[in-house]
């Protein structure tokens, strides 16, 4: 089909034609016929046939969904990641309270302090999923790529707040560590093949 | 005046003779970039980011201490100017760390603000950065590697609060700002230096890191602590934990604001609603004979009491407010702050105007700096934190205001008409100057600096207003206003004092009658802010309403925070005298008090950009036309023995900022060396005071800085009743050791 033919909304062109379908019945005999008609028909076998064929066929394209999962895009946005600092481990996030700020649908709350250290911490972090339209702002304006959006979209819970503390969010310590906390690529992201420094902060 | 004229970027203008380019340049719209300038100090030429070129003179002149002359001609805008001033940025931004991300400041930043207006985006100068402490300073934190060293702290600290505590230590690249003659920072924590630091070095402790200010939402409010109401802005934010107030700012350009406004706020309540609560609340006025009443209360709940008090009949308890209306009875107009600020002769009188009133206390301290106003302190105890601006302290004995008066205004008032003339001679000056040792010299002195000024203030404090003899020593000082050319300042105790003594008709507090509702006072059903209260209303912070203030400004109150139990017009609109809103009774004010028939909607709250003051509206002073006569002097009472003066410590003014944490309330008997001596008391002493009948168990302190024979009690903490019709000063009996031992 070329294009002009495509664009083509002409309708009383003769390409289309209308499709053969019976008159409705009318009468009260006509519309009980029909009924028995289509009850005895085994209309439903046929479908059945199909799936049985396939199954003996073993040519069987579904994904086994709780064993198998497909491969999302490195772009995905899903549930987000709090992300450490190499080496010591330390929490990216400073605190300053951008994704909050950026925040469209106002799900993000941030609670900071000044620790023992005289430095600003977070004290309580919050994303309210239910509300969360995973726009991916909050990962975009973050300028020390600690909220990042991971992979994770299960959303399956008993609560929802089981996936809105900084904690459940946080990469845990150990795998900040010895260097197997995943890097998300995206803006801002390090770029592949570049060699990563250890944290300047591990002072 | 003479005018100037001269030329601005070629546009004819026009200046007064105290105005600088600089000014004149804000007034007509021009902008030119400043670092350090602060409209309300002495300009400290300190960022030199306020040069101009004047047409046929070398070299670049800072417009904001320079004064235009007539038919000069002056360039803002130049090639040259841009290079010189985007030179100075440079330098500012040469090592001022990264961290914007998490600074306090978070963006209201001049540096930020510049650096980005004049494209500062590297670094082109190095200096070999060096090691700067982090300091804390109780409420305050100093963080010197942020300071740009604009001095606009040590500049405000020293001319418009009049502490002086902190000072610039210089030393090229490494100059901090350092706390005078310590190594803690000893002053008394308004907060101001916060206000109008540029940058986020100086920041308040309770806020750092806390949140940004993007964040937060701004209600433009008036401070309900003293009688001042001062502008400010709770700053309000929802958080982890619901609503709340995270700080308190004020438009420090034009106002100023004391530790109390900044950091007593965190007093807030909830409330709850429970029905039988509200009955019985309605059920005890209606059974009542009496309500007395706090005069922290608003305009509009004022005018709802006396509603309550016409419809049922009852009498109206203020005692406060009713001594403040008899006090200024005789005179005709009262003064304000401003009529403070720009005095050359101050008079202050009966009271410890640091503690009682420092929103007047920064009014002296300008007059003094900027004016140099002479300013006299007459009091019985002298005032450490006043010692910078006072010229003359005049030491009397307790109890002898009134003699006090009587030989100012024998000294003071010329052309007096003969009924006056023959009362002032008959006065037994001898027998005056003798028992209140107020001498003849004092008098001298104070007359020969009055002759050389022009504009006369006098500020009549607590201690006179609470004098059983308190009416003549009014009428007394009316002859001063009448007279020797004075305007008179009234310290009223309250936030609204005033307000109330122009709304309601006061009774005479009479403390035996039973059944006695209270609003805001203990009293059989008491009605409070406070939660152990019989029913809680919502304090005035979390309430729309008016106030009157001491300059008979009349200013709106905000809503900081929802308050979710019920206020005065519940009650009143179960009673059938209520209306939707409390705020709708504001256009209801009496007018035949002065008031103005404004919607509250229509109240502005806030400065202009050239800082005309559009808060509110200004109660109009109705003369009282009362005739009042001249009493003979009473002996002067005597006050022998162990002698306390009731006054709280600076920022404390009432039961709220004494449940503030950030200003720490401390119950302690404060003293001089020489009353410990005196009372047998050392420092740290656990001791009862029992005076009429009451007894209280304090700490004794030891002070240094205090002299005299008299000792300092709080009165935050004491039982409202028991100090209602009280003279400030108390003969009491100490004994150590708490009475239950």
């Amino acid at each position: 089909m070329s294009l002009e033919e495509f664009k083509n909304r002409d309708i009383s062109q003769s390409n289309y034609y209308k499709v053969d379908i019976d008159e409705y019945p009318t009468t009260n005999s006509a519309k009980f016929f029909q009924v028995v008609r289509r009850t005895f028909k085994g209309e439903m076998f046929v479908g059945l046939w199909v799936v049985l064929r396939e199954m003996f066929k073993f040519n069987i394209h579904t994904l086994q969904y709780p064993k198998e999962k497909l491969p999302i895009t490195p772009r995905y946005r899903a549930i987000h990641e709090m992300q450490r600092l190499f080496e010591s481990g330390t929490d990216r996030c400073i605190g300053c309270g951008l994704c909050e700020k950026i925040c469209i649908s106002d799900c993000i709350r941030i609670d900071t302090r000044y620790d023992e250290s005289s430095r600003k911490e977070v004290s309580e972090y919050t994303i309210n999923l239910g509300r969360c339209i995973f726009c991916g702002y909050c990962a975009e304006v973050c300028p020390e790529l600690a909220i990042v959006h991971g992979g994770r979209y299960e959303n399956v819970s008993e609560q929802r707040e089981h996936f809105t503390l900084y904690e459940d969010m946080l990469t845990p310590i150990d795998s900040a560590i010895n260097g197997t906390q995943k890097e998300y690529p995206g803006f801002g992201a390090i770029t592949p093949n570049e060699s990563v420094k250890k944290t300047p902060l591990a002072y | 005046m003479n005018k100037i004229n001269f030329k601005l970027d070629g546009i004819d203008v026009e200046a007064s003779s105290d105005e600088t380019i600089l000014s004149v340049a804000r007034r007509v719209g021009l902008y030119i970039p400043t670092m350090c300038y602060l409209k309300k100090t002495t300009p400290s030429a300190s960022c030199r980011l306020c040069v101009v070129e004047v047409e046929g003179v070398d070299g670049m002149i800072l417009s904001c201490q320079a004064k235009p002359t007539q038919d000069i001609s002056v360039t803002t805008n130049s090639e040259a100017l841009i290079k010189e001033r985007t030179n100075i940025m440079k330098l500012y931004s040469v090592n001022h760390p990264l961290e914007c991300g998490v600074c306090d400041k978070s963006g209201e930043c001049d540096l930020q603000n510049k650096t980005a207006e004049f494209g500062i985006d590297q670094q082109s100068f190095s200096a070999k950065d060096q090691y700067r402490e982090v300091k804390e300073w109780g409420l305050l934190g100093y963080n010197p590697s942020l300071c740009i060293m604009c001095e606009k702290c040590t500049h405000v600290c020293n001319e418009i609060i009049g502490d002086d505590a902190i000072e610039i230590e210089y030393g090229g690249y490494s100059s901090t700002i350092t706390p005078k003659g310590s190594d803690t920072l000893d002053c008394t924590f308004c907060g101001e230096c916060i206000a109008v630091c540029p940058v986020g070095a100086l920041t308040s402790s309770d806020f750092h890191y806390r949140a940004n200010s993007w964040e937060l939402t701004k209600v433009p409010s008036t401070c309900p602590h003293c009688s001042a109401g001062c502008a400010l802005e709770y700053e309000v934010k929802n958080s982890h934990g619901g609503e709340k107030i995270y700080r308190v700012v004020n438009d420090y350009e034009h106002t100023t604001l004391c530790g109390a406004g900044r950091f007593g706020f965190d007093y807030i309540a909830d409330g709850s609603k429970d029905e039988m609560k509200l009955q019985s609340a309605v059920d005890a006025i209606k059974g009542a004979k009496a309500i007395r009443f706090s005069s922290q209360i608003s305009n509009e709940e004022a005018l709802m009491l006396q509603k309550i008090k016409e419809q049922q009949g009852l009498k109206l308890f203020n005692e406060d407010a009713r001594v403040y209306s008899k006090f200024t009875t005789p005179f005709s107009s009262l003064a304000t702050r401003e009529d403070v600020k720009s005095s050359d002769a101050i008079l202050i009188l009966g009271s410890r105007i640091s503690s009682d009133n420092p929103a007047i206390r920064y009014a002296i301290t300008e007059a003094s700096r900027h004016r140099g106003a002479s300013v006299v302190n007459l009091h019985p105890i002298e005032d450490a934190l006043m010692q910078n601006v006072i010229t003359q302290f005049v030491k009397y004995e307790a109890g002898s205001e009134e003699g006090v008066m009587a030989l100012l205004v024998q000294r003071l008032v010329c052309d007096v008409d003969d009924a006056t003339k023959r009362y002032l001679d008959s006065l037994d000056d001898g027998y005056l100057s003798a028992e209140s040792n107020f001498g003849e010299d004092e008098l001298d002195e104070i007359a020969a600096m009055l002759s050389r000024k022009e504009s006369r203030v006098i500020i009549l404090g607590a201690d006179l207003l609470s004098h059983p003899r308190a009416e003549n020593i009014a009428v007394l000082a009316s002859l001063l206003q009448r007279y020797a050319g004075f305007k008179v300042l009234v310290v009223a105790s309250q936030i609204n004092t005033v307000g109330v003594s122009l709304i309601c008709d006061l009774d005479l507090d009479d403390k035996s009658i039973d059944g006695t509702v209270g609003y805001g006072m203990p009293a059989e059903f008491t009605i409070s802010y406070d939660d152990s209260a019989d029913l809680q209303v919502a304090p005035l912070s979390q309430q729309e309403g008016t106030v009157v203030t001491l300059d008979h400004q009349l200013l709106p109150l905000n809503v900081a925070v929802e308050f979710n139990g019920y206020v005065l017009n519940d009650i009143a609109n179960i009673l059938g005298i209520g209306k939707r809103d409390t705020v709708d009774f504001t256009s209801e004010l009496p007018q035949s008090a002065g008031f103005k028939s404004t919607a509250f909607d229509l109240l502005e709250n806030f400065y202009q950009h050239d800082g005309l003051d559009t808060r509110g509206y200004f109660i109009d002073q109705t003369e009282s036309g009362a005739n009042s006569t001249l009493e003979d002097i009473e002996d002067l009472a005597e006050f022998n023995g162990t002698v306390i003066y009731r006054c709280d410590e600076v920022l404390q003014f009432n039961a709220l900022t004494a449940k503030c944490a950030a200003l720490g309330a401390d119950s302690a008997l404060v003293g001089s060396a020489q009353f410990a001596v005196a009372a047998r008391v050392s420092d740290g002493d656990l001791i009862t005071i029992t005076s009429a009948g009451t007894d209280r168990v304090r700490e004794f302190k030891l002070d240094n800085t205090l002299k005299g024979t008299i000792a300092l009690e709080p009165m935050v903490d004491r039982e409202p009743l028991s100090l209602l019709g009280r003279y400030r000063y108390e003969k009491v009996t100490i004994t150590k050791g708490s009475c239950d031992e």
